[in-house]
């Protein structure tokens, strides 16, 4: 299920992406990095009121804000004032928010609650902020499925493409660093014990990732135009792959359907996420199969979090737009092949989810 | 080409019953799940009532034949529940399933169990049972235990869009099949009550102290209530290998914006409104086709206004006969169009309409009033059921008898 044969058109026509690197401005690609010495790394923040204006910025939480703010750049980017649908994913959701109104409800025996709270952390309060900031009355939802939250907005939007039923889909994901679910994480061997630098992530050698957050906007049109970044061709997922042999077969499996072998694939976008023991299968499809191919990681860059692919998305589009690669995500030591025409970006998430994009740029 | 989509089997739960017939029987006597709650420990269980599912948690482990103390949340325990009635009453075979997908629909997810144990769950020394509740507060984690019980694996999707959840789960199944994506689908929504969504609705003072009046000019808030139902969506193409009937066909749906209020509809009910219009447009049927609505109907003043003035201005002089069956089972937020979607199956089954009980006064800015009796031999065709949600969601959905 889910390879889809019919080659839609789908563009990558703008973007919008906030993390804990400085990525909200499209025109510097990786340019200044930012170290984080404590397990957790958070975003680097635009200035808001450049997006939104002052009046609705006071009610709004920092990840609403981050998401306005995503949403704003993404759509500048993609010279539109509004698309025709609108989908959101989190893995997670408002968790700070969620934790507030939760902590009211156990310290103030449930008397007396801000219902700010409560209205900020349903999961659709993003999709539904958009639609109202720019006057969308269209196809609006968010989906809220762990490590295939993101992949099923972006199948959902390349399904609307080819039904017609839009021309331009704002598609997102937001998910945020919280610290109950990071001792959780902890508990579980997810994230890791020990201290350790986020720049020199793959060099660790233990069970767990870091800890991170982002949110991403893409307008994803039916139409290429001059601005537009590249081609979404194709989406796959895989869950819980029975072992490595048969996720490997349906990465060749998902490349032949596109009428691509693993040869053509020029850029290697590989979402490990510095866990020895998580990342074993993504480490060894890049081993086993694109040798030939620039090896790109950002999870040191990023941290790990549940729609951490759309982080891979737009740095496959980055690349793909720009023709460069830079040298912090490169991690071959022979300088790549050129031109850049295919990309392919294989995420997992805990090891269970996995997903593989393809963009290609003629 | 745009496939053919097809319900095959359903599974519901709620205060009203453990089962479709035990719905059923319910929804045909009056029979309401309004009441005090037993089974949720709040500091409001004298003062704001709901429709709780009158089963413990260890109960629920019986039916779903799982063993208890192992981390299966409240919701995750009526969605297997009612997913395997689902799977039952479609007849799938265990290879069917496996080849199925599976999108579930919810929003407090296992918040109840976050919020019963937080401080254990927070506390690094603490061990025992309870520690398998960690990293289940989430909606997507009830998704992953319904597909490790179900033994799916080729497609799971989580759906978290407020009320309207479990339709845009019925939505993104249907145009899956529609699109060739996929044959089967399993789809709905299954929510817990918890302290979080109680104390959610009642601080924004949408809760009514007393059983709630669904259109009535004296209406004043919506109840609460908990429940899961799972739908089995097939394609034609399947169907025909079967050889199986199914119950209706999923003609017409859509998913539309108010873009009016974070929280609420816009009064005119606009965004139900053209909700509706591109439900009839997909099913290519016109307002005089529509045999019954079931409603949004949620009680508070604004959603029956906005929902009313809506159908009022599609249907004009053809306004079909209508309601709400939230008195019923309380408004089961994130389940409640999968459990809506169940109760038409049901009209359709035994050819009835659910009246809309505690309504006698009508609301002075409609000309339109709901159906109060129980009305057997109804002739349905074709239902329309609404579902309408906070963040200006609009859904709506068209089923049609097989």
């Amino acid at each position: 299920m889910l390879i889809n044969r019919t080659g839609i058109d789908c563009y990558i026509n703008g973007a919008g992406m906030i993390s804990p690197q400085k990525t909200y401005d499209n025109d510097a690609f990786l340019s200044e990095l930012t170290q984080y010495a404590n397990n957790v790394l958070t975003c680097v923040l635009p200035n808001f009121k450049d997006y939104i204006n002052p009046f609705q910025m006071r009610r709004l939480s920092r990840m609403l804000r981050m998401g306005l703010a995503a949403a704003a750049i993404c759509l500048r980017d993609a010279r539109l004032k509004t698309p025709d649908a609108i989908i959101t994913s989190t893995g997670y959701g408002f968790q700070e928010d969620m934790g507030k109104f939760l902590t009211e409800i156990l310290q103030q025996d449930e008397q007396q609650l801000t219902p700010t709270y409560f209205m900020q952390s349903t999961h659709n309060a993003l999709s539904g902020l958009i639609a109202l900031s720019v006057k969308c009355m269209g196809y609006n939802t968010t989906y809220a499925g762990r490590g295939f939250a993101f992949e099923t907005a972006l199948h959902d939007a390349m399904m609307l493409l080819q039904e017609k039923e839009a021309e331009n889909v704002l598609i997102g994901s937001f998910d945020e660093a919280y610290p109950v679910q990071h001792s959780e994480y902890i508990r579980m061997g997810y994230l890791k014990r020990e201290r350790v630098n986020n720049l020199q992530l793959f060099e660790s050698k233990t069970e767990g990732a870091l800890q991170g957050e982002g949110v991403a906007f893409f307008m994803l049109s039916d139409s290429a135009l001059p601005h537009t970044w590249c081609r979404l061709r194709n989406l796959h997922m895989v869950y819980k792959p029975a072992d490595y042999g048969s996720l490997s077969a349906e990465l060749i499996d998902f490349l032949a359907e596109n009428d691509l072998a693993p040869g053509d694939v020029d850029v290697l976008v590989n979402g490990t996420s510095g866990d020895i023991v998580r990342d074993q299968w993504s480490l060894a499809i890049g081993r086993d199969c694109f040798g030939h191919a620039a090896d790109v990681r950002f999870k040191h860059l990023t941290g790990e979090y549940a729609t951490a692919s759309s982080f891979a998305l737009w740095l496959g589009a980055m690349i793909l737009k720009n023709q460069t690669i830079p040298e912090a995500v490169l991690a071959n030591a022979a300088p790549p092949r050129r031109p850049f025409r295919t990309v392919l970006a294989c995420n997992h998430f805990l090891g269970r989810y996995y997903s593989f994009f393809l963009l290609t740029r003629e | 080409m745009s496939r053919r989509v097809f319900i095959t089997g359903y599974g519901v739960m709620t205060a009203i019953g453990a089962n479709g017939p035990e719905n059923f029987a319910s929804l045909r006597d009056k029979q309401c799940g309004f009441g005090k709650l037993e089974f949720l420990d709040t500091v409001h269980r004298d003062s704001i009532f709901c429709s709780e599912i009158k089963l413990s948690d260890d109960d629920l482990c019986k039916l779903a034949s799982v063993p208890p103390n192992a981390g299966y949340t409240r919701t995750t325990l009526m969605g297997l529940i009612t997913a395997k009635e689902a799977i039952d009453s479609a007849g799938l075979s265990e290879a069917q399933v496996r080849n199925a997908g599976i999108i579930s629909a919810t929003t407090a997810g296992g918040i109840r169990e976050m919020e019963k144990y937080f401080h254990e769950l927070q506390n690094p020394q603490f061990t025992g049972d309870l520690l398998a509740f960690l990293d289940t507060a989430d909606p997507g984690e009830h998704t992953e235990r319904l597909a490790e019980v179900l033994h799916i694996k080729k497609y799971l999707a989580t759906v978290s869009t407020a009320c309207s959840s479990a339709t845009n789960a019925l939505i993104l199944g249907a145009r899956l099949i529609a699109n060739g994506v996929a044959d089967c689908i399993i789809c709905g929504g299954a929510e817990a009550l918890s302290k979080f969504t109680i104390n959610g609705f009642n601080s924004l003072m949408i809760l009514d102290k007393e059983h709630c009046r669904p259109f009535d000019h004296n209406r004043n808030g919506l109840n609460l209530g908990e429940g899961a139902a799972y739908l089995v969506l097939e394609s034609e193409e399947m169907l025909r290998r079967s050889g199986k009937k199914a119950i209706a066909e999923l003609r017409g749906y859509a998913n539309v914006n108010d873009a009016f209020h974070q929280t609420a509809s816009s009064p005119a009910g606009t965004g139900a409104l053209h909700a509706m219009k591109k439900t009839l447009a997909r099913a290519g049927l016109d307002v005089i086709d529509i045999d019954y609505i079931n409603t949004h109907g949620t009680g508070t003043e604004n959603n029956d206004l906005s929902e009313g003035l809506a159908i009022q201005t599609l249907f004009g002089s053809h306004v079909p006969p209508f309601s709400s069956t939230k008195p019923y089972t309380g408004h089961t937020t994130s389940a409640a169009g999968s459990v809506e979607a169940a109760f038409c199956l049901m009209a359709f089954q035994q050819d009835v309409i659910f009246p809309n009980i505690n309504f006698s006064q009508p609301m002075a800015e409609l000309s339109i009033r709901p159906i109060t009796e129980f009305i057997q031999g109804a002739g349905l065709k074709n239902i329309l059921s609404n579902s309408l949600g906070f963040g200006g969601s609009a859904t709506s959905l068209l089923f049609s008898k097989c």
